[in-house]
């Protein structure tokens, strides 16, 4: 016969390797996981703070440079001296800590605001909102008028486990004066 | 500035400044579905635990974006249109590993 003993052995291992790289996943997942938690329980915090810190003083600065807040909700805008105009748009996809969830849920039994979801959700919102400034600004604009926020669950009910974040979504049209 | 994606005016507000409306050629559309790929997912599921950004994420959905607009506009050009105005986006989640990513606006002629 052709077909020899190291043959079939080869076979064999081809098909048990996808299970046996799930395996070597699920084993370092579960080893791996405590440990990521414990970090995420002394850091998770300090790094949002350090988020919202960043994004603030961003902000503060590209206002401070301009004088003015580039972003408008008016439609049309309020001068009648825009020579060019464009869509701008920008995504973040933001999500808490496992720590704020745990904190998240257990103030979900008590019951009233859950602020942690608050912080964690306001936190993405600026930073989708600072880019929009940043990327009109690049490109030349001075300006974005009838600037709308979306805000869309990337876990969706039904999800077991997986990501929990949210995707923050701004767009608007960016416009020049003349 | 990118103003003008493939030669056509994109904009979200109901009107040009500067540019008359003469004809508006319906409702035009573009939409995407992306799955994020597992090697992603692992990753991005590691950086869930500590929170904040999710950046692989933030580009994935970047691009499926720029695509969903491509669309928009090769639907609008296939109209013989000059401007899209009144753009709006939406997006949906079809399971959970897999977004839709939609964008809709009005086909117009300017002068």
């Amino acid at each position: 016969m052709a077909v020899g003993e190291g043959t079939w052995l080869v076979m064999g291992l081809l098909i048990a390797l996808p299970f046996l790289l799930l395996a070597l996943i699920g084993i370092l997942w579960t080893v791996a996981y405590p440990l990521m938690l414990i970090w995420a329980v002394l850091f998770s915090s300090k790094k949002l703070d350090r988020q919202i810190a960043s994004t603030t003083s961003r902000e503060a600065s590209l206002r401070e440079s301009l004088g003015r807040d580039p972003l408008t909700t008016i439609d049309g805008g309020y001068r009648t001296d825009i020579t060019s105009c464009g869509i701008v748009w920008t995504g973040v996809v933001f999500g808490p800590s496992h720590w704020h969830l745990l904190i998240g849920f257990l103030n979900n039994m008590i019951g009233g605001s859950i602020d942690i979801f608050q912080k964690v959700v306001s936190a993405g919102r600026a930073e989708a909102m600072q880019r929009l400034r940043e990327s009109a600004i690049d490109n030349g604009w001075d300006d974005v008028i009838n600037v709308r926020i979306d805000t869309s669950d990337m876990a969706p009910q039904g999800g077991q486990g997986g990501i929990k974040a949210v995707e923050v979504f701004a767009y608007g049209t960016g416009v020049k004066y003349g | 500035m990118e103003q003008m994606v493939q030669g056509i005016l994109v904009v979200n507000t109901e009107t040009i400044p500067g540019m008359m409306i003469t004809e508006t050629l319906g409702v035009v559309s573009g939409s995407t579905v992306r799955a994020k790929n597992i090697g992603r997912d692992i990753t991005q599921g590691l950086r869930n635990i500590m929170g904040g950004e999710l950046v692989k994420y933030t580009e994935l959905l970047e691009e499926s974006r720029q695509e969903a607009i491509g669309r928009m506009v090769a639907d609008a050009m296939s109209r013989g249109a000059t401007a899209i105005v009144n753009v709006r986006f939406a997006t949906s989640a079809v399971t959970a590993g897999a977004a839709e990513l939609f964008a809709y606006g009005t086909a117009v002629k300017t002068e």
